[in-house]
């Protein structure tokens, strides 16, 4: 019981300090870009197509918050459709009123902010406490089948699925995302960094060119691969494979480096 | 529409470059304060179940590299985004980020106390966001209308989406690979919940749990 009271007390300050900086994030967003605003493009969106609408903000929030409540159950996890939307379309919901204008409710960063703040509070307190009083048994069926399909998820699926999106995003990504997959799977077990670090690097050519981000980008690439090898001994394995005897030197390098 | 006077844009707090530092530093300690809540209670991380389960699977002891690095490149993508478009991408800068990638950096080199203990995460997620809000403004004021690239940002994006959508199936072999009732049920969960046109995962979750209760694995 003890750990619930903690939870809820938790979850309320969580709420508040993010639904306050969402509400009037989203209502910067109406006034972007003259002034810099957080949010997506995607919320702006389907703000306007709701706008002016209290039952449609609320009917639209509502649809992601029973998602968002299996997923918590389920999982732990709120989704990102907490911030980008239940939280945004229901402060704009509860802000709205007949004979007052856009710019007075929903374009108002100081109402919106404070209507996200209590909404904040009451969504991320539900999900939370709700899914803490599930029986312990039951939170380990979840797990139990959760861990071995996430496992899938992250060696196989996801490395296969970021690949095929590297190739189909050009030339370059292909290659470097190639590259840097095959090589981020010898070094740090999973391809997908690798992967992610190649479409990085190929987008960021295709659009600028080598200009001094995207060498400063490669540089540091190439640094963090060679200080994980080294740090993960795969020079060391390397070698050994190559059926050659490891030199000396390079040994004591690492036991220097990372004293056993 | 939004006629204001230029003074508010430059001056009042509510819409001025100067208070959004303040506003990501908030924002940014609620989720990484979340992510605490997850490490410690299983519950409260900001972000989906197929992300959720990269820093999950660093927990577990498979490694912190792909957690971090996704996160990683997606917060420096939509920084970098953020400041030239004016709009900063929140999932992809804070709930991935800074809510994934930087607790997965820090757990991948043994520091655990920034998420281990509540108000130290609270703090540590403040001077990030503080950090990141004035590199926005930063890039903002340095880049004034310049195009830029976004780091095949939409790329990963859509890849992620994506895997999100794989985990559904996942979940109900694994299920199936359980026990027969778990996978009975997660059968028809997922089943039900791809005719409500909500993702197949919280539906095949939720029937494994419902006959988890009865036939315990």
């Amino acid at each position: 019981m003890g750990e619930m009271v903690v939870i809820l007390f938790k979850s309320l300050i969580i709420g508040t300090i993010i639904g306050f900086p969402l509400g009037a994030g989203a209502a910067r967003m109406f006034h972007a870009p003259k002034s810099q605003s957080m949010g997506a493009f995607r919320t702006i969106g389907e703000m306007n197509a709701c706008q002016g609408d209290r039952a449609s903000h609320f009917s639209f929030g509502f649809g992601f918050f029973f998602n968002a409540w299996a997923s918590t159950v389920g999982a732990g996890a709120f989704t990102q459709d907490v911030a980008h939307r239940i939280i945004p379309n229901w402060s704009a919901a509860s802000v709205l009123r007949k004979g007052k204008t856009l710019e007075e409710t929903m374009h108002n960063p100081v109402k919106m902010s404070i209507a996200g703040a209590i909404i904040g509070a009451i969504v991320i307190g539900f999900l939370s406490i709700t899914t803490a009083s599930i029986p312990a048994g039951l939170r380990d069926v979840a797990l139990e089948v959760l861990a071995p399909a996430a496992d899938w998820l992250i060696n196989l699926a996801m490395p296969v699925i970021f690949w095929l999106a590297a190739l189909d995003a050009g030339k370059r990504s292909g290659f470097w995302g190639t590259i840097f997959g095959g090589l981020a799977h010898i070094i740090m077990g999973n391809a997908v960094p690798g992967v992610v670090l190649g479409i990085l690097i190929g987008k960021g050519v295709d659009d600028s060119g080598w200009n001094r981000v995207t060498k400063t980008l490669m540089t540091a690439i190439i640094i963090l691969f060679t200080l994980s090898a080294f740090f993960r001994e795969i020079d060391i394995q390397l070698i050994k494979s190559l059926n050659l005897s490891v030199p000396h030197w390079l040994d004591s390098l690492h036991d220097l480096i990372n004293p056993k | 529409m939004n006629q204001k006077h230029d003074q508010i844009y430059k001056r009042n707090f509510w819409y001025a470059d100067w208070s959004f530092p303040i506003f990501v530093a908030l924002f940014s300690a609620g989720v990484f304060a979340g992510t605490h809540m997850y490490y410690i209670y299983k519950v409260g991380a900001f972000n989906e179940v197929a992300i959720v389960a990269l820093l999950e699977a660093g927990i577990q002891g498979s490694g912190y590299g792909a957690a971090a690095a996704f996160g990683a490149s997606f917060l420096f993508a939509r920084v970098l985004e953020g400041g030239l478009v004016g709009v900063l991408d929140i999932g992809g800068s804070i709930l991935t980020g800074v809510g994934i990638g930087i607790p997965a950096l820090l757990l991948g080199a043994g520091i655990t106390l920034p998420i281990e203990n509540f108000f130290v995460s609270l703090l540590v997620g403040l001077i990030i966001g503080a950090i990141i809000g004035v590199i926005v403004i930063s890039i903002r004021k340095f880049t004034v209308g310049q195009a830029n690239s976004t780091f095949g940002s939409d790329v990963m994006m859509g890849a992620g989406n994506s895997s999100g959508r794989f985990l559904g199936p996942l979940i109900i072999i694994s299920a199936a690979t359980a026990s027969i009732p778990v996978g009975i049920g997660s059968t028809i969960g997922g089943a039900i919940f791809y005719l409500w046109n909500k993702p197949v995962a919280g539906g095949a979750i939720l029937g494994a749990m419902a006959l988890g209760v009865f036939f315990p694995i």
